[in-house]
């Protein structure tokens, strides 16, 4: 997942870039401090020496400058607000980061930059998980505004970046959200129809995804369970009966018809070849049930499924 | 000269997520609720309730019997067992128990033991003992109500004449939703 860099490429990028440090950093007194004292953990003087830079007619123009005032904040950040939605350092790091991207000689320094606007990306996306499953009610925009901040920054650091897998996080996020809230009342239907939808919009991304199905198709099928167990001494025997077909039938022509998509693609994943047995069982298919039940015998004995999970 | 060091854990912090995501990606469960067991268990109680026995057999507990089935048999006693049925409160009991009972109201015998319907159609000989089953040809074999499998819902079929025989009256509720 993600794009990233190895380790030569960033051996070399730090090479290059002490070498450019060298002709960059002279003539840029407050600058050099700046990066002195962060290297040293004082971010507070660093950060003082930092801003001074930036005010300084003769630093200002420096991408280098603009790189270090940023850098600050994104240490800063780290150190002390990691996790901060509404951190101001991280704000800060990334405009500096993005100004000393606009400087003229924003070239010599742009591998750095842009390494350090990657990080400041990748915490907007982690963010971005993170708020999914606390959102309030279904307001998703929290998540969403950082997500869109995260997919905003990789642009700039790495251009060209594929984003669907990061897409189909935040939906699976979102939906495994709902999912819970489903999950401690499912008398509201809204958390499970919410759920759904993020799945089928994972499916509309990528319909290859065995996740989304097996989503889906649990969620149709807890739905039916729902409906049996509701069943006890009071229920009159005609509702017994149109439950019973009304929950067989979301079964056969919904979770069943999802689970055996996500089977096609995951055919040994365990949870999917036990998801589709289960399914098999409660509608009354005993040779489906037996032949699933020996397909997880066979996974566990090949080791590829672990036998406490699904005996 | 000094240098500005980005932290190796940049490159790790998606890498952190994707491996979190990864070890709950399918994090939704599905319930280990046998769903045909709690459809069985429901019809036993539905036939238990809406059939009548002779008077005789209205004393003392409602005695449903298990044979076969431990999920069957568990739902029952959590769901079941004791609510009442006219007079009698209901009563579950298991297979190996059956041999002290003298009256067995319902007997189900899952599919798992249908080599054993015979001996017990012969052990309940005479008496009023519902024999409820669950695989095809078992009303011919003695059984009194099959359940049948249509569409992955479960129904039923009476054998009318055996039930006659074991002076069980089957109620207008099952006879109305009994498969032809």
């Amino acid at each position: 997942m993600g794009n990233r860099i190895n380790w030569q490429t960033y051996i070399g990028v730090v090479l290059l870039w002490f070498i450019q440090l060298g002709m960059a950093a002279q003539g840029m007194p407050l600058t050099n401090e700046a990066a002195k004292l962060c290297q040293q953990k004082s971010y507070a003087a660093a950060l003082k020496k930092a801003d001074e830079a930036i005010h300084s007619d003769a630093e200002s123009r420096d991408a280098y400058t603009w790189y270090v005032h940023g850098f600050v904040h994104k240490e800063i950040y780290k150190e002390e607000e990691l996790g901060n939605r509404q951190s101001t350092h991280r704000l800060q790091a990334e405009e500096s980061l993005l100004h000393a991207m606009k400087a003229d000689n924003a070239a010599r320094h742009e591998e750095m930059i842009k390494l350090a606007l990657k990080y400041l990306a990748s915490t907007y996306y982690n963010d971005a998980l993170q708020s999914s499953q606390v959102i309030s009610g279904n307001d998703e925009s929290v998540p969403r505004k950082l997500y869109a901040d995260f997919e905003r920054l990789m642009n700039v650091a790495v251009p060209g970046t594929d984003f669907l897998s990061y897409q189909k996080e935040l939906e699976k996020s979102l939906g495994q959200h709902y999912f819970a809230m489903w999950q401690r009342d499912t008398e509201v239907a809204k958390w499970r129809e919410l759920a759904t939808k993020r799945y089928e919009s994972i499916i509309a991304m990528d319909n290859t995804d065995s996740d989304a199905y097996y989503n889906l198709a649990v969620i149709d099928y807890n739905r039916a369970v729902f409906m049996y167990r509701k069943l006890g001494p009071d229920t009159d025997m005609f509702d017994a009966i149109t439950l019973q077909e009304e929950a067989s039938a979301l079964i056969r022509t919904r979770a069943l018809v999802n689970m055996e998509k996500a089977y096609a693609l995951a055919p040994e994943k365990g949870e999917v070849v036990r998801g589709i047995m289960m399914m098999h069982r409660a509608l009354d298919h005993e040779k489906d049930v037996a032949y699933f039940k020996a397909e997880i015998e066979r996974l566990i004995s090949e080791g590829k499924i672990k036998a406490d999970q699904h005996k | 000269m000094f240098s500005l060091r980005h932290m190796p854990i940049f490159r790790f912090v998606l890498f952190v997520w994707a491996l979190l995501f990864a070890m709950s990606s399918s994090a939704q469960s599905i319930p280990d609720d046998n769903t045909m067991a709690m459809i069985r268990a429901n019809y036993l109680y539905q036939f238990a309730s809406n059939s009548n026995w002779p008077s005789e057999w209205k004393k003392g507990t409602f005695n449903t019997a298990i044979v076969g089935n431990p999920e069957v048999f568990e739902i029952m006693v959590s769901k079941y067992a004791g609510k009442p049925i006219g007079s009698q409160a209901l009563n579950v009991i298991g297979a190996t128990e059956m041999a002290v009972t003298s009256q067995v109201h319902v007997l189900f015998i899952d599919r798992s033991k249908k080599a054993e319907l015979a001996n017990f159609v012969k052990e309940f000989k005479g008496k009023s003992t519902l024999i409820v089953t669950n695989w095809e040809g078992a009303l011919a074999q003695g059984g009194h109500v099959n359940f049948l499998s249509i569409d992955g819902s479960i129904r039923f079929e009476l054998n009318k004449t055996a039930m006659t025989e074991a002076v069980i009256t089957p109620g207008i509720k099952i006879l109305q939703w009994a498969i032809e």
